[in-house]
């Protein structure tokens, strides 16, 4: 992380050389996630056919069938099952050069658009989870820091613990408290925004805790900083110091926990999704790793490494673009 | 004057209070009048089904769903008898060779084609096609051998042996009857939304979240143990997918959902002090929910050591506290729901001393330093893969208890909670030495599917039924008699047998019914499971708002 | 994660907190409150019988579902096991997981960021595509797959929470590592003609190498955190072990009946991982604080 005291608020007007280096750096990373794309397909390859079990058994609709022989040779020649190793790993990797997901051994149906239904279910809880946790952290920490001592425990307390919770038992005690208790919201996932408060809230509560500590840590060190004393001194407000200058330095950090935090937040959507009977990729994910659904699987792989390269690279180009001293500085 | 008035006030009192009464009495439960419209809503605990189209594959969950659209043959009333219901009349020849089916001619499936014994004819071939990949369906009609649709309203079977559960095989949604048309779509199209004769229709499906079904206005066909005729009464359903069982009951208290199945005990007995809910409690056919001994391998090869395990669990007060007085004691190996079974509670007394005198007579009389036995050794060890999939919470829990007495008496049981893939696995490999695997069929045959030794060996997938590797001549002759003769007490009468055979030799300990409660909101009124495989009905179902 | 929560690491060598700064340290009341509860866990996880008298594992169907009270602090669970019991050996299972898989984690990350950091430049590049691959897929699955190929278990937990944290550490160690080896008395050591191997091992390891400590104890809460998650999805440890996650997971069915088999796992967890990132926060702090950084 940077040091943020120096941060120059002025643009550069942009030349030929300097938009061949933004092409040159574009360039870089896209072939950069075409290769990750690459090797995270390859590892989930041959990961999922280490797992023990004929993969034909998600194809037959469980391994309890009772298909004949005929059946299932004829099977597993149609799905190319019957060849060496190799061969299927290169047939699997130049179908999905093409976006080729093909079809889903369980539900039978095409991959790619299924998963795609499933991900915009997924990308609305975590963007609103997102944005609610920035809120949430935003206000605890403006409200709460460099206002002395108690308020400063108070809050990084509350952050602290947000933290710690385990998404499964926050989720618990919300439906208890808010639906069972107050019967204020549904304890399922019901369609429109009332079915999403208490599956955003679960996500975005522990989001909270970390965003809040990451900004609190910024605010105060910005909170020392000379250009403080200077607006202070210029007679600008305490709100005005806060949202003028303090709050960008603030937000820096925040901006690239983002990045980590969408790929933690799929990750608990699973739970989030499996409880408040959600719709979603996370519980597809976990149900084709539980059925052996290889074409979901590496969908589902493939579609968030690729979600999350993207979030990479846009945060980093957020980062280059309000902190200019990171241009040309060789990014780590 | 005043005398009299005295004396006519009280009377006058008690004659006009014994009028109100008679009144009110009559007066308090008017009969319900059904209404039709609405939508009821369903949450199913079971998986989303990877195919609506029963005969592909065959489980649980389709047979819930299926239920409501796809209608078969012959159905069965709640004293199990076989009734009709697409198929009108029955003949089996006196060798039991030919079936003659006589149909109803007035029904058309709900894209319009005619049932006619062409559609069956289709139908079964569809189920005995290897391109189908059916299991539960496929093995129903296993010994039918050439289908003829004589007449449109007259289809005749021709079996390879007699089957004395036939009827039984062909009441089960699996064996379901779909239009001949649809069928001849890409299985993916079937799967999709597949077309029966039933009271809805698929409308869609949206995956991982719900399927809407709609009312059938050409309805004609319900079975003679439905209340009404003619269409059903609610306009659609809503099938939702609620996995988790404490959302699933949350669901159903805030009212966001009608109906739920897979209810766990603890949320039955709060349901019972709930004024808004109640319960139909409704135990899936064929076997009853058992442990099995693997007798296919040490140290359950050895009869002594199995009836000692079973001397040594004791498992009642276990079901008594965990399922909340929900689920009763088994000691049958089938179902309390067919008519053939029998129960054997003196077989399954628990008696810890016994268990280590039998131990000790079968070898195994070293204690080591952790307290179990050894042999030559070799630690007493028993391995126990437990699907999560199908074991629900109460039941884990259970195995737990059984875990830790069959301790005191010297057993090492290694409990594998795994998902049912993996689950499945042990079991092909042989990796088990106990396990309770539930399996659903209308009617006793299912003791032949179980104990036959023919089942012990794997189909192409690996799978096989007889995972108390049974292998008993005897018991194979008595199955195979009992499917084969026509004659109703000689059935029963072997089936006792066979029963009494895989109890005395400590094959199985049965625990309870297959649990299968349904929890519903009072407003919902003539919701019934149909008996055959005790799947849910709405046909009758209103909404009394 | 762990990288942003440590927020600024200290860049010079011998970071540890000396003398001085412990003292410091203690003089928080929150992080004597965090130490408590630490050895409060670490007692129950080593030495149970110490605070507790009961088994984890007797069952006694009769006492199933009682209520928190004297004999039985936090009541009895389905079985009729003591809760407080099964919290208290939980923490061993618990502790063991998060302390291993957090090792497991920088150990892995430590190969790769010390090829990175220190290795040529086909070695960094290597390693920085390794590390991008392990944070392109999503921890969860990574962590699924694992436990699908090699079962649930102790070992399995370990494994896959260490390797879904691991690349977060290893960029630590490798933008550690490079800032360190540009640093100023690095430059003097070479100028001074000390040999590339006495000036690693002097002092290019010992300061990128010093956040370590201070990572670790706050990867630990996460750690713990997220192998509760496992056990919560039926993928931890075999019943009838005790293990804080699992007992979430089973006492979430009886939610309506009995409170108690939620409510004290739950904080059994919380407490135990904020107690670590408060510790780790406040040995940061005061590390950053000495070497005025």
């Amino acid at each position: 992380m940077t040091d943020s005291s120096e941060i120059a608020t002025e643009w550069r007007t942009p030349t030929p050389a300097s938009r061949m280096r933004l092409l040159g750096w574009v360039a870089r990373r896209v072939g950069g996630g075409a290769f990750v794309l690459w090797m995270v397909a390859t590892v989930i390859f041959f990961a999922l056919r280490l797992i023990p079990g004929d993969p034909i058994d998600a194809i037959l609709g469980g391994p309890g069938s009772q298909a004949s022989a005929e059946a299932v040779a004829q099977i597993r020649s149609d799905y190319g099952l019957d060849q060496p190793l190799i061969v299927q790993y290169f047939l699997a990797m130049s179908k999905l050069a093409v976006a080729d997901f093909g079809t889903s051994y369980a539900l039978k149906v095409a991959v790619a658009p299924y998963v795609l239904t499933q991900l915009w279910s997924t990308l609305v809880l975590t963007i609103a989870s997102l944005v609610v946790a920035w809120a949430f952290a935003l206000a605890l920490t403006l409200a709460t820091s460099g206002r002395g001592r108690a308020a400063h425990s108070v809050g990084s307390g509350l952050e602290l613990l947000a933290a710690a919770v385990p998404h499964f038992w926050l989720a618990s005690l919300l439906i208890i408290l808010l639906s069972n208790t107050l019967h204020w919201l549904p304890p399922i996932s019901v369609p429109g925004p009332l079915g999403l408060v208490l599956p955003v809230l679960t996500l975005a509560l522990p989001l909270t805790g970390f965003l809040g500590q990451i900004m609190r840590e910024s605010l105060s060190n910005a909170y020392e900083q000379p250009f403080v004393l200077s607006a202070r001194a210029r007679g600008e407000s305490e709100w005005g110091v806060r949202f003028r200058h303090v709050l960008r330095h603030a937000a820096l950090p925040g901006i690239s926990l983002s990045g980590w935090a969408f790929g933690s937040l799929l990750s608990g959507a699973v739970v989030v999704e499996t409880i408040f009977a959600r719709p979603g990729l996370g519980r597809t994910l976990l149900s084709a790793v539980t059925i052996r659904d290889i074409p979901v699987v590496t969908a589902v792989a493939l579609l968030s490494a690729l979600i999350f390269i993207l979030m990479t690279i846009a945060t980093d180009a957020i980062d280059r673009i309000v902190d200019p001293r990171m241009k040309g500085v060789n990014a780590q | 004057m005043s005398a009299p008035r005295i004396i006519l006030t009280p009377l006058a009192l008690a004659a006009s209070a014994a009028l109100v009464l008679a009144g009110c009495t009559a007066t308090t439960e008017p009969a319900l009048e059904p209404v039709s419209g609405g939508t009821l809503v369903y949450a199913t605990g079971d998986a989303e089904p990877g195919c609506l189209d029963p005969h592909v594959g065959g489980n649980y969950p389709q047979a819930l769903i299926s239920t409501q659209y796809i209608e078969s043959l012959v159905s069965q009333n709640s004293d199990g008898e076989i009734i009709p219901w697409l198929a009108t009349e029955w003949t089996p020849s006196d060798d039991g060779l030919t079936w003659d089916f006589t149909l109803r001619d007035d029904v058309t499936f709900t894209d319009g084609t005619p049932f006619d014994a062409e559609a069956v004819k289709a139908n079964i071939e569809h189920l005995k096609d290897p391109n189908t990949a059916s299991s539960t369906g496929y093995l129903a009609v296993g010994k039918i051998d050439t289908i003829e649709a004589v007449e449109p309203n007259h289809v005749r079977f021709t079996l390879s042996a007699p089957d004395s559960a036939l009827l039984e095989s062909l009441s089960q949604p699996w064996v379901g009857i779909q239009s001949p048309t649809a069928l001849e779509r890409d299985q993916a199209a079937n799967c999709e939304n597949p077309v029966g004769t039933g009271p809805f229709v698929v409308a869609e499906w949206v995956k991982q979240q719900s399927i809407t079904l709609e009312r059938n206005e050409n309805y004609n066909s319900a079975p003679e143990d439905a209340e009404h005729t003619g269409v059903a009464l609610l306009d659609s359903l809503t099938w939702r997918f609620i996995p988790d069982a404490a959302t699933r009951y949350a669901a159903l208290q805030s009212g966001d959902v009608d109906v739920i199945d897979n209810a766990q005990p603890n949320n039955i007995s709060s349901a019972t002090s709930d004024p808004a809910i109640e319960e139909l409690n409704a135990p899936r056919p064929g076997a009853s929910n058992r442990i099995e001994l693997n007798s296919g391998k040490a140290p359950f090869d050895d009869e002594l050591v199995r009836e000692a395990f079973i001397r040594a669990v004791d498992v009642s007060p276990g079901i008594e506290s965990l399922f909340f007085g929900t689920a009763e004691r088994s000691y049958s190996v089938l179902s309390s729901v067919e008519p053939a079974g029998t129960s054997a509670p003196d077989a399954f007394t628990t008696d810890p001393e016994a268990a280590k005198t039998l131990l000790d007579d079968a070898g195994w009389d070293t204690i080591d330093s952790d307290g179990y036995r050894t042999k030559d050794g070799e630690r007493l060890s028993l391995v126990f893969p437990i699907s999560t999939n199908q074991s629900i919470p109460a039941e884990q829990s259970l195995f737990e208890q059984i875990q830790a007495s069959a301790k005191d008496v010297g057993f090492e049981v290694t409990l594998q909670p795994t998902d049912l893939s993996s689950w499945y696995g042990a079991l092909f490999t042989n990796e088990y030495n106990l396990v309770s695997a539930p399996y659903t069929k209308v009617g006793a045959d299912v003791l032949r599917i179980l104990y036959h030794s023919d089942s012990i060996i794997p189909a192409p997938s690996g799978y096989y039924a007889n995972l108390a590797q049974l292998s008993d001549p005897k018991l194979d002759q008595i199955l195979t008699d009992a499917s084969q003769t026509s004659d109703e007490a000689e059935r029963q009468s072997l089936y006792a047998e066979a029963q009494s055979i895989i109890v005395d030799g400590f094959y199985v300990l049965p625990l309870y019914d297959q649990q299968n409660h349904y929890l519903y909101n009072t407003s919902v009124e003539g919701f019934r499971a149909l008996p055959t495989v005790s799947a849910p009905t709405f046909y009758d179902a209103w909404l009394n708002n | 994660m762990t990288e942003i929560l440590a927020g600024r690491l200290s860049h010079a060598p011998g970071a540890a907190p000396g003398v001085r700064g412990w003292r410091r340290i203690l003089s928080n009341a929150g992080v004597i409150i965090a130490l408590g509860i630490l050895a409060l866990i670490l007692t129950a996880a080593l030495a149970p019988q110490l605070i507790t008298s009961a088994q984890p594992d007797a069952v006694s169907p009769a006492e199933a579902f009682q209520t928190p009270s004297g004999t039985h602090f936090f009541g009895t669970d389905e079985s009729g096991r003591d809760v407080y019991t099964r919290v208290v050996f939980g923490a061993g299972n618990s502790l063991l997981i998060g302390i291993a898989a957090t090792v497991v984690g920088l150990g892995l990350a430590l190969v790769l960021g010390l090829l990175g950091g220190l290795g040529s430049r086909l070695g960094d590049f290597v390693s920085t595509r390794i590390v991008e691959v392990m944070f392109a897929l999503p921890g969860l699955l990574l962590a699924l797959v694992f436990i699908a190929i090699t079962g649930p278990g102790v070992v399995t937990s370990t494994v896959a929470v260490g390797l879904s944290t691991a690349p977060g550490y290893a960029r630590i160690i490798r933008s550690q590592l490079r800032s360190v080896r540009n640093a100023g008395y690095v430059e003097a050591a070479t100028v001074l003609g000390h040999s590339r191997l006495r000036i690693t091992l002097q002092h290019i390891l010992p300061g990128a190498l010093a956040p370590i400590f201070v990572l670790g104890t706050l990867g630990v809460g996460q750690a713990i955190v997220w192998a509760s998650s496992l056990g919560f999805l039926g993928l931890g440890v075999a019943p009838p072990a005790a293990e804080w996650g699992a007992m979430l997971s089973s006492g979430r069915t009886y939610i309506d009946v009995a409170w108690w088999l939620t409510v004290f796992p739950g904080l059994a967890i919380v407490a135990t991982a904020g107690s670590f990132t408060v510790l780790g926060r406040a040995l940061n702090a005061r590390a950053r604080q000495e070497v005025g950084g």
